[in-house]
């Protein structure tokens, strides 16, 4: 793949590698004749974010003969490119073209910054070849849709602190809230809780279909924000139930750019249910990955939700609590096997928040793997080409 | 016990914050106490802040366009509360342009000071927010630890340079060493000394004036008329607990000046329109 960029459009691809660093370690370019899209993943797999920018966002796009039937999808450290578009108001004033090249036999990437004076900067970044990972993410299935220019959501979030973690997004028919979340009781006595409300009227778009509770890593979104009001852009929230992921979107004629990221379950409300009673079978269309996790069947109480014992926390998915592999496949397996449901309410699957991978539609002529099972294990690869064949076009 | 106010002004709102600010930049944790006429944000020198210690004095009727509050009794009508300054200013902050503020004492999952505020917006309902910021209330038996402080017997009043110039020559003498001299006379000379092995630094001030605390009948064997002006009285502090109180200030007082008991404490004093704030900083060996 060979492309250029110039003038503003370098500084625009350099936010969006900023906004894409607060996600993940890593950065994964897919040229794809739609376009390039850039993709990253937190390593809890709670966090995904794609900026998908079209060829009419560069001056030149021209995939290579070797994009062809087999695509090739670069995965790159955050901390060799970002570095690179680190100091965006210096871009801004010396570069005025930049120029990506992938070279396929080599294993590197070739940035090139044509700056002022005649000065050339060429970076090599090395990178692995890897599957393309995608969140499939259903949106026109969520019932709850919000849709307000990128300033309002700024100020709904600046009430809260920039090292605040998770955040509580609750919506009713007469208001929408933010709340802070503290899991468990360590220093509760010492925190200090903020919430804020506003009236749907405010939104430009306001849909309820179910009122709901959801609780999600604010880090994480901020990249987004940064990158919609610097860009004037309007922001889409898609979100459902509690445990459900949720989707923030920004689109214009040239980009595209998702966050996806999951929501904490009601661990409290799981107690008593009885295996399979609460599980909302997962309906012909197995694209929602969520819909395999438990609705929480009342409104959830976060501040008293305590994170299960036993769970394990990884701490890079800021707290929100994740399963072990062999249960994440079983869950996989689920997807297509409704009689395996009961099987999974009754593993610690059960508390897991979401997962959110799945394989890409065979549309897009790719076969691309879920990125979230032990690819290592044949059973499981077995399974996915299952699912796979059987996933219905988007 | 019962607390609330409500601030309206605009202005106001942004003085009170800032003043919160500034506390914050200055200690942790602090006291706050409530009487019907004022508020005082209070810090009691203890070996845990190396012996500093604070008290600074607002008028409530400055700040609030309502205030009603009922102390612990009809006899001690104070509320005496430990709160982290921070938390307050970062709640502050973020409604500087709210229609109106309410703080209220409030016991959500413990005692907190709820600021609750109406921030204007396009469409027909505010938005509101609310800060719920944890305290603890202190027992009327500690409230001896919270008083006034009583104004030394110093050897030296004078009024202080500038405080950013003040600012800029600690900044730079901190790199060199870790304590500070303080001097100063009645003949308005005041200089600031570092003094290592390596190396001496000296910072002199000329012509900052007296202030003329020998009218007020304040203490015993105050700047006695005997003294002479030439004389120097000096205190050896640390001195990032200087630099902190620098660091803090936000505004440029109307007044402000340094008293000094030899070889004993700087006690710094800013006095706002408002606002008072006085700072005490011990010596070191």
């Amino acid at each position: 793949m060979n492309c250029v960029l110039e003038g503003n459009a370098v500084k625009a691809f350099g936010k969006a590698i900023h906004s894409l660093s607060r996600i993940g370690d890593e950065l994964c370019l897919d040229p794809m004749s739609k376009g390039l899209a850039l993709r990253s993943v937190n390593s809890a797999h709670s966090a995904y974010a794609c900026f998908l920018f079209s060829p009419m966002f560069f001056q030149k796009y021209n995939l290579g003969p070797e994009q062809g039937s087999e695509t090739v999808q670069c995965k790159l450290l955050m901390k060799s490119i970002l570095p690179l578009f680190r100091c965006l108001a210096s871009i801004e004033r010396n570069v005025e073209r930049c120029q990506i090249q992938i070279n396929t036999p080599n294993d590197r990437v070739k940035i090139q910054f044509f700056c002022r004076h005649g000065i050339t900067k060429t970076h090599n970044l090395c990178f692995q070849v890897s599957e393309a990972l995608q969140a499939v993410f259903a949106s026109h299935l969520c019932p709850n849709v919000l849709k307000a220019p990128a300033r309002l959501l700024g100020e709904m979030v600046m009430h809260f602190p920039v090292s605040q973690e998770e955040i509580t997004l609750s919506i009713t028919p007469l208001r929408v809230s933010l709340r802070n979340y503290f899991e468990g009781a360590n220093d509760h006595m010492k925190t200090m809780y903020t919430e804020m409300s506003l009236h749907p009227d405010e939104f430009d778009y306001f849909q309820i279909g179910v009122e709901s509770d959801i609780t999600f890593c604010l880090k994480e979104l901020r990249g987004l924000l940064s990158f919609a009001e610097s860009h004037c852009l309007p922001v889409s929230v898609h979100f459902g139930a509690a445990g459900k992921p949720v989707c923030f979107s920004v689109e214009d004629m040239i980009l595209e750019a998702t966050v996806v990221l999951s929501t904490l379950i009601d661990s409290e409300s799981r107690g008593s249910s009885q295996p399979g009673e609460t599980l909302t079978v997962a309906p012909r269309t197995p694209t929602r990955c969520a819909d395999v996790v438990p609705e929480s069947p009342g409104e959830a109480d976060w501040r008293k939700a305590a994170v299960p014992a036993g769970m394990e926390l990884v701490a890079s998915s800021q707290g929100s609590p994740i399963t072990n592999s062999p249960a994440l496949l079983l869950l996989l397996h689920h997807l297509s096997e409704p009689h395996y449901q009961e099987r999974a309410n009754s593993t610690p699957a059960s508390s897991i928040c979401s997962l959110l991978f799945r394989a890409m539609t065979p549309e897009s002529g790719e076969g691309l793997r879920v990125l979230a099972c032990c690819s290592d294990e044949e059973e499981a690869e077995e399974e996915d080409v299952m699912m796979m064949r059987r996933s219905p076009t988007l | 016990m019962k607390f609330r106010g409500k601030i309206i002004d605009v202005a106001c709102l942004n003085h009170f914050t800032r003043v919160i600010t500034t506390i914050s930049k200055l200690t942790k944790m602090c006291v706050l106490r409530l009487t019907p006429q004022n508020l005082f944000f209070v810090l009691s020198g203890k070996v845990a802040n190396g012996g500093v210690s604070m008290w600074c004095e607002l008028s409530q009727e400055n700040f609030f366009d309502e205030f009603q509050m009922e102390g612990v009794s009809p006899e001690d009508n104070e509320i005496c509360l430990e709160v982290t300054p921070e938390n307050l200013s970062r709640a502050l902050k973020t409604v500087q342009n709210a229609k109106a503020v309410k703080v209220k004492l409030t016991k959500k999952h413990c005692p907190c000071l709820t600021i609750a505020a109406e921030l204007p917006t396009l469409s027909s309902v505010s938005r509101v927010v609310t800060h719920d910021v944890p305290v603890e209330v202190i027992p009327r038996r500690l409230w001896h630890e919270f008083k006034e402080p009583s104004m030394p017997d110093f050897d030296v009043s004078i009024y202080l340079p500038p405080l950013k110039t003040m600012k800029n020559v600690i900044d730079r003498m901190k790199n060199l060493s870790n304590f500070l001299v303080v001097e100063a006379n009645l003949n308005g000379e005041m200089n600031l000394k570092i003094d290592t092995d390596l190396v001496s630094v000296s910072t002199h001030f000329k012509d900052l004036g007296n202030p003329p605390w020998g009218d007020e009948a304040s203490q015993q064997g105050g700047p006695s008329q005997s003294r002479d002006p030439d004389t120097m009285a000096q205190t050896r502090v640390d001195i990032r607990k200087l630099q902190q109180f620098l660091v803090g200030q936000q505004v440029n007082p109307s007044k402000a000046m340094c008293n000094i008991v030899h070889e004993r404490v700087v006690h710094l004093i800013l006095l706002h329109e408002d606002v008072s704030l006085q700072y005490f900083i011990p010596a070191v060996a």
